[in-house]
């Protein structure tokens, strides 16, 4: 019994294609090679957005991730290879990825780099489950995520998160939490997980994991790096007219931007959150996919050898 | 009859004894909610199938046992899931799996669960009304909503149910009950992330045929299993992470057998939605009510690979035992 229903080949447009079974009411469906390429999940919105507006009987959802949709279905209404043919179908009518101007906000977050809260997580880590771990030396991430990278230092490592615009592929993990990738990628960082996980994350604190930087909406477990903490982005109470009408801060295809400020700064802004007056930075800018193409290309070599030394600095380190 | 009265006051509330419903909250996964809902909908969905309920009542769940309420009306009750936890009225014991009438002053104590088995469901007739929550009442501990204000039961709360006729006394037939036990054959789909591309050939069929321990820290979030080094067949994730388990993250199955780094993970109503790491195995519909009365820190599992017709053809013959039609009458 293989996991793998069918494939397709990348043709024109459309990227090499998988189907995996994930038990008996889901289909896993994967888009192109295991590459940071952020067009996939351009590609990954617009098809989402496709099937919702199907009204497809039977599939109950489609929840994207970075290169792939996870079909959720009824058996009892729809047999899953009915379900691969609507794919097949919507896949076929996609239009080119370049042409399209995605919807998006760029909203401006404060972040306290290694602060308390992320420094007590990575304590109750190294106390209770595992202390031996290579990522949690001296109680924090943020040495292990410089010395995987190949970076200059921890100042290095700062400028690297702030310097550049994270784009929001999708949301989950727990509610609201954004999965977001640099927009320039010569700020594209990557870092092992936790391994095992950690059963215990504060609430704000932000983190990475693999190339993949998150925000961590709730207490909750969790295997990102940890290297600072912001303002809250979920909050089903609605204390803040942020969150009214829609408990999650950051929707997909919404660009993050940190900037950088005290503990105490933060703590202050945390508190006004609770008060409801902290002022959200929030502004509307659709994003052009031919626009980010040109900035890419303009960059491709610098960051491609930025990437070979940050791969070479990875090869001598050791892995959780 | 119509409105809601006043059924249960909690003396005790147990462990995290929650109210939940069945199937959650559903279609929220891409805005990172998975369903909540009973860890073991099976038993869940049969005591309110005793007490006359609709399919989406809430009821409560309740860990190990440890429960006492003063009941507050004159109505009916039932009592499912886990063995070597007799209930009782008013100091005495009454059965599992059927209907018990109960009357305002009564009092129903759960004691410790002693097993085989970890959770047992409590429904009321008429169904525990709590605030509907993102379109249901299930208790989501992770996100802090659903149920009593999005917590586990604290003494000093007093639940109320719908108003609603006595239900006809019915009792399960031994052949309808899920058969609890310590060592526990869950059923399970390869994939999606399996072998030849994730695993090798010799992992998978460790993977169905080692006996895994349930690990303590087990709960509505995920159920872990014993650390265990698989050989993969590839060196690492790449771009994605240096361990072979990390991928480009993407959404989870709920049951899916998800491999943190060398810990694999069953991924419970609570789970997260989404993450990077590999899920190599998904346990099928039918096999779910399974993971949510495996003993923690005792039970152990093996896994049975299905195909797609066996397990659809599983989860049929589940319905049938949910179904009050198929019950005796007392």
């Amino acid at each position: 019994m293989s996991a793998v229903i069918t494939r397709r080949r990348a043709v024109g447009d459309t990227p090499r294609i998988v189907y995996r079974a994930a038990g008996d009411r889901h289909v896993l469906v994967e888009y192109g090679e295991l590459a940071l390429d952020l067009e996939l999940n351009f590609y990954v919105t617009a098809v989402a957005a496709a099937l919702a507006a199907r009204r497809v009987a039977g599939l109950v959802e489609a929840a994207p991730g970075f290169r792939s949709l996870l079909l959720h279905y009824e058996p009892t209404l729809i047999g899953r290879d009915a379900l691969v043919d609507v794919l097949e179908d919507v896949h076929g009518a996609q239009p080119p990825v370049r042409s399209l101007t995605l919807p998006s906000r760029r909203i401006t977050l404060p972040i306290a780099f290694d602060d308390s809260e992320s420094r007590e997580s990575v304590r109750r880590y190294a106390t209770t489950i595992r202390q031996d771990a290579p990522n949690v030396q001296d109680g924090s991430n943020i040495d292990y995520i410089v010395e995987y990278n190949g970076l200059g230092g921890r100042e290095d490592l700062y400028a690297t998160i702030t310097g550049t615009e994270w784009w929001n592929a999708y949301t989950g993990f727990f509610p609201g939490l954004p999965f977001m990738y640099p927009l320039d990628p010569r700020n594209a960082l990557t870092v092992p997980k936790y391994n095992p996980t950690r059963t215990w994350t504060a609430e704000g604190a932000v983190g990475i994991g693999g190339p993949c930087v998150a925000i961590y909406p709730v207490a909750s477990p969790g295997g990102y790096q940890l290297f600072g903490r912001t303002v809250p982005v979920y909050d089903v109470l609605g204390r803040h007219d942020v969150f009214r009408g829609d408990p999650l801060l950051l929707r997909p295809g919404d660009r993050v931007r940190f900037l950088r400020v005290s503990e105490d700064q933060l703590l202050a802004a945390r508190r006004d959150v609770l008060e409801n007056r902290y002022e959200y930075m929030i502004e509307d800018d659709p994003f052009p996919v031919a626009d980010h193409q040109a900035r890419m290309d303009a960059v491709r070599d610098e960051a491609a050898a930025l990437r070979a030394e940050r791969d070479a600095a990875a090869a001598r380190t050791e892995v959780p | 009859m119509s409105g809601t009265q006043a059924v249960f006051d909690v003396v005790s509330p147990g462990l995290q004894t929650l109210v939940q419903d069945h199937p959650g909250r559903r279609g929220l996964q891409s805005k990172g909610f998975f369903p909540a809902g009973p860890v073991d909908p099976v038993s869940f969905r049969i005591a309110n199938a005793l007490v006359g309920n609709a399919a989406d009542a809430a009821a409560l769940e309740i860990p190990m046992g440890r429960l006492t309420v003063r009941v507050l009306a004159d109505t009916a009750i039932a009592v499912t899931g886990a063995s070597g936890a007799e209930p009782t009225l008013n100091g005495t014991p009454v059965p599992l799996w059927q209907t018990v009438p109960v009357r305002a002053g009564d009092e129903v104590v759960c004691p410790t669960v002693k097993g085989p088995g970890f959770r047992l469901y409590l429904a009321v007739a008429g169904g525990v009304d709590v605030p509907l929550v993102l379109g249901s009442r299930a208790t989501y501990t992770m996100g802090g909503i659903g149920g009593v204000e999005g917590r586990a039961l604290a003494k000093g709360d007093v639940l109320r149910a719908h108003r609603v006729a006595a239900p006809a006394p019915l009792r399960v037939p031994d052949a309808l009950r899920p058969v609890m036990t310590n060592t526990w054959e869950i059923e399970v789909m390869r994939g999606p992330h399996a072998d030849p591309d994730f695993l090798t050939e010799a992992d998978w069929r460790d993977l169905v045929g080692r006996e895994w321990k349930v690990d303590l820290n087990s709960n509505r979030v995920g159920t872990r299993l014993n650390a265990h080094r698989f050989t993969w067949s590839r060196s690492s994730g790449g771009v994605a992470g240096g361990h072979p388990s990390n991928i480009l993250d993407g959404s989870y199955p709920i049951g899916g057998v998800n491999t943190n780094g060398d810990v694999p993970v069953i991924l419970g109503p609570d789970g997260p939605t989404a993450g990077g790491f590999t899920v190599v195995a998904t346990v099928v519909q039918a096999g779910l009510w399974k993971v949510g009365q495996l003993r923690p820190g005792r039970d152990t599992i093996r896994f049975r690979e299905v195909d797609l017709d066996e397990a659809l053809a599983l989860a049929e013959r589940l319905d049938y035992t949910t179904d009050a039609r198929h019950y005796e009458e007392l």
